[in-house]
């Protein structure tokens, strides 16, 4: 046993950074009475230690403690992207007014940017439901009081609430899975239940096997609310408008993230036979679960992007954008093969990019403006050319145009579902989508450029040279990647691999 | 093997019927002479003082919850208490940072003063 | 029908019965109380499990803290009575229908089933000894999880009960 603890906590050292992270940065807020913000550099300094710690659990495909944590290739890519996500949404909160405002408890915001990021690492590795579910709630349990930071603000208390009920709702749902496929397996973590699966003991067509399609259902409701995949999105836009802009950045891309991270293992672990030489997975018999994702994936799309149409605050526009990139991405996952997953991946890394940007460029303007309308946008290519240009260049990567790096992502994906015969359907769905989610993206841009704001709304708006820096870290990446992105893929090809025991 | 409890619900049925005895007992045999001051709420003889339908500090509520926290870390260590011979300095150590972990907690909550009731 | 079948429908009707009155009372005082019943006929439902500890469990958690809390929560509310539930009985037909076919198809799927059958029968003495092996050897990682999710809880009902 001693053996087995200290080869296991030798591979979790970014985990174990972050949980010190947690604890000095709640307690240096006692120090640092005066500068309260400062705890933010606590947190930086923690997240890049665990950053760089990441290094070494490179090229580990096992398993700890057991097989409750999965340290693999696929994990450690996840992680990457949280990580990374992490570091910018601290450097967004260390520039961010609503915090700033609020100074006195910057202390608790940043040990619980800290927990949360530690929750979603745990997220990509769980391989055991138990595991599965206490990593969603410590990621819940902290998103829950960071969307409602803002004490003073009433739709921030709004979000909050509302985040907590949706929360225990899907909770419970999950809860319920995970209890029927113990029931019927007598397994906790995903490999005995497939072990178990793969003896036959529930078969196709019996009621067993209604249960578990039940079961499986239940659990995608607690996937699906991390990922804001209809039916479970409801709280996503009131969170994502109430939050503090930068918890809504970090849960539109890292959350996200982590909850793709764990659902891909679920589904490709548990149901799998074999994956044969060309990176498909053939799954056990009579468990295909590639109907159930591709019918959550259109409605996913089709809502997000339809109601999107309908939005004047930019915030919450880019909620329902984000409900349709969960969609677009899903499709990856009904593929149900490598080249699926590596798609999404891919997808990931551009999604975060871009993502992240827009909410940087939303976050600025609303400091200068004080408005996060869309009508409020107008002339802001003659107001601010530099911050305007790179919220334009986002927004043609969000609607996947050439030469961005959207583009690129969306290209796999679509190429990942052509390669599966019988859903052409799904592609075809997907790209109506797209040609849909031009039109409010488009808005945005021509408020921008082809329009005057008032009279009084037409002097310059003088951003710091922090600030265009700041918004050119997104926007450049967002074209060099849409042009060269071959390392890119090849990193997500590399790290497709899942622990499979 | 159901037989074990059968102690417990002895003492279930037993309160039970006392309770309702009890209180009846005091209905049937007593004398019934009503007057204002024995009709008035009972507050332990005090006279009452407004109504008992107030509004409650928030404070009672952050106690509550951190009760409930610390509530379940007792039923964690329970059962370790049980076997802690069998376990030794190994489960000893893992409790150990179980607690610590939740004392990290605590001394937030006393450091932040949140227990303290101005 | 056995001793054991009696107590078991005593207890499962003294849990849906209170169960409903927590539904359907309109006093949120009266809900609060109920529920104590409820909790109370699960915790007896797990000792007829041979669940002995989580019977406990659900008592001192449920029972001992979580129904305490809700009962502040009441009365940290402005009127303590005949608070007026605002969110009253909306859609309720769609609502009947989606709950009916929900409620038809677990109770299909659960009474058809061919549920997993463990080998061998639970120690009679308890399963608190086996409870506690578990958490500090298999179940170590949860265990010490666990710990961080209460510890975060701790920060953030701190956090949230903050003075303005």
């Amino acid at each position: 046993m001693n053996e087995i603890i200290q080869s296991s906590l030798s591979l979790l050292w970014p985990e174990l950074t972050l949980t010190v992270t947690f604890i000095l940065t709640l307690f240096s807020q006692f120090a640092l009475r005066k500068a309260p913000m400062h705890s933010g550099y606590v947190a930086l300094a923690g997240f890049l230690l665990a950053f760089l710690l990441l290094g070494t659990q490179g090229g580990s495909d096992a398993s700890v403690f057991g097989v409750m944590l999965a340290v693999d290739p696929f994990a450690v890519f996840f992680k990457y992207l949280i990580i990374i996500s992490g570091i910018l949404v601290l450097g967004f909160s260390l520039q961010s007014e609503e915090i700033r405002n609020n100074a006195e408890h910057a202390g608790e915001y940043f040990a619980f940017l800290t927990s949360m990021t530690l929750g979603m690492f745990l997220m990509a590795g769980a391989s055991n439901l138990l595991m599965m579910y206490l990593s969603i709630e410590l990621v819940s349990l902290s998103s829950y009081v960071l969307s409602g930071y803002l004490r003073n603000v009433e739709r921030s208390n709004e979000a909050a609430l509302k985040y907590v009920i949706f929360g225990a709702v899907s909770s419970g749902l999950m809860l319920y899975g995970i209890s029927l496929i113990y029931g019927l397996t007598g397994a906790l973590d995903i490999y005995s239940m497939r072990d178990v699966l793969a003896t036959g003991a529930v078969m196709p067509g019996s009621w067993a096997f209604a249960t578990l399609v039940a079961a499986v259902i239940l659990i995608i409701g607690g996937f699906g609310y991390k990922i804001s995949a209809v039916p479970f999105h409801y709280w996503t836009p009131d969170v994502y408008e109430g939050a503090p802009i930068t918890i809504t950045a970090y849960l539109s891309v890292a959350s996200k993230a982590a909850g793709f991270a764990i659902m891909i293992r679920f589904f490709k672990v548990a149901f799998l036979n074999t994956v044969s030489a060309d990176g498909a997975w053939e799954v056990l018999a009579g468990m295909n679960w590639e109907l159930i994702i591709a019918v959550i994936s259109v409605l996913t799309m089709t809502l997000g992007n339809l109601v999107a149409l309908w939005q004047d605050n930019l915030k919450r526009m880019l909620a329902y954008s984000s409900i349709a990139h969960a969609g677009y991405m899903l499709m990856g996952l009904v593929v149900a093969t490598d080249n699926g997953i590596a798609a999404i991946m891919v997808y990931f890394v551009m999604y975060l990019i871009m993502n992240l940007g827009a909410f940087y460029v939303v976050m600025v303007v609303a400091q200068k403006t004080g408005s996060e309308d869309i009508d409020d946008y107008r002339g802001l290519a003659y107001r601010a050319p530099w911050v305007a240009g790179a919220m334009a260049i986002f927004l043609v990567s969000l609607t996947g145009l050439p030469p961005t790096a959207g583009f690129i992502g969306k290209l796999w994906i679509f190429a990942a579902v052509l390669s599966k015969p019988g859903f052409v359907w799904l592609a075809i769905i997907g790209v109506i989508n797209s040609v849909i989610s031009l039109y409010y993206y488009a808005r945005v841009f021509r408020n921008m450029y082809l329009r005057q704001g008032d009279e009084e709304k037409a002097q310059p708006i003088l951003f710091g040279s922090r600030t265009i820096a700041g918004s050119l870290i997104f926007a450049v990446p967002t074209i060099v990647f849409g042009l060269y992105f071959g390392p890119i893929l090849e990193w997500a090809k590399n790290s497709v691999t899942l622990f499979l025991r | 093997m159901l037989l074990e409890y059968l102690p417990l619900v002895l003492v279930l049925a037993v309160s039970l019927i006392f309770g309702i005895v009890a209180t009846n007992a005091s209905w049937l045999f007593g004398p019934r002479r009503p007057d204002p001051e024995k009709l008035s709420t009972y507050e332990s003889g005090m006279t009452p003082v407004r109504t008992a339908r107030q509004r409650f500090s928030v404070r009672f509520y952050m106690v509550a919850m951190l009760f409930i926290v610390f509530d379940i870390e007792v039923v964690f260590m329970y059962p370790w208490a049980v076997r802690f011979k069998d376990l030794g300095w190994f489960g000893f150590w893992e409790m150990l940072v179980f607690v610590g972990i939740l004392m990290v907690g605590y001394g937030y909550i006393v450091k932040k003063g949140a227990l303290e009731w101005d | 029908m056995e001793l054991t079948d009696i107590i078991f429908y005593i207890f499962a009707l003294v849990t849906i019965g209170s169960a409903m009155i927590v539904v359907f009372s309109r006093n949120l005082v009266y809900s609060a109380f109920s529920l104590m019943f409820t909790f109370l006929g699960v915790a007896g439902l797990y000792v007829l499990l041979l669940a002995d500890f989580l019977a406990v469990t659900q008592l001192m958690i449920y029972v001992g803290g979580i129904l305490v809390l809700m009962i502040f929560g009441v009365m940290l509310t402005h009127r303590v009575v005949n608070v007026e539930i605002s969110s009253g009985a909306m859609r309720v037909i769609p609502a009947t229908i989606v709950v009916g076919v929900f409620l038809g198809t677990l109770l299909l799927v659960l009474t058809r089933t061919k549920w997993m059958v463990m080998e061998g029968s639970p120690d009679v003495i308890g399963t608190t000894s086996m409870i506690g092996t578990a958490l500090v050897t298999d179940y170590l990682l949860p265990f010490e999880v666990s710990g961080v999710v209460l510890l975060v809880a701790i920060v953030a009902a701190a956090f949230m009960a903050r003075k303005r």
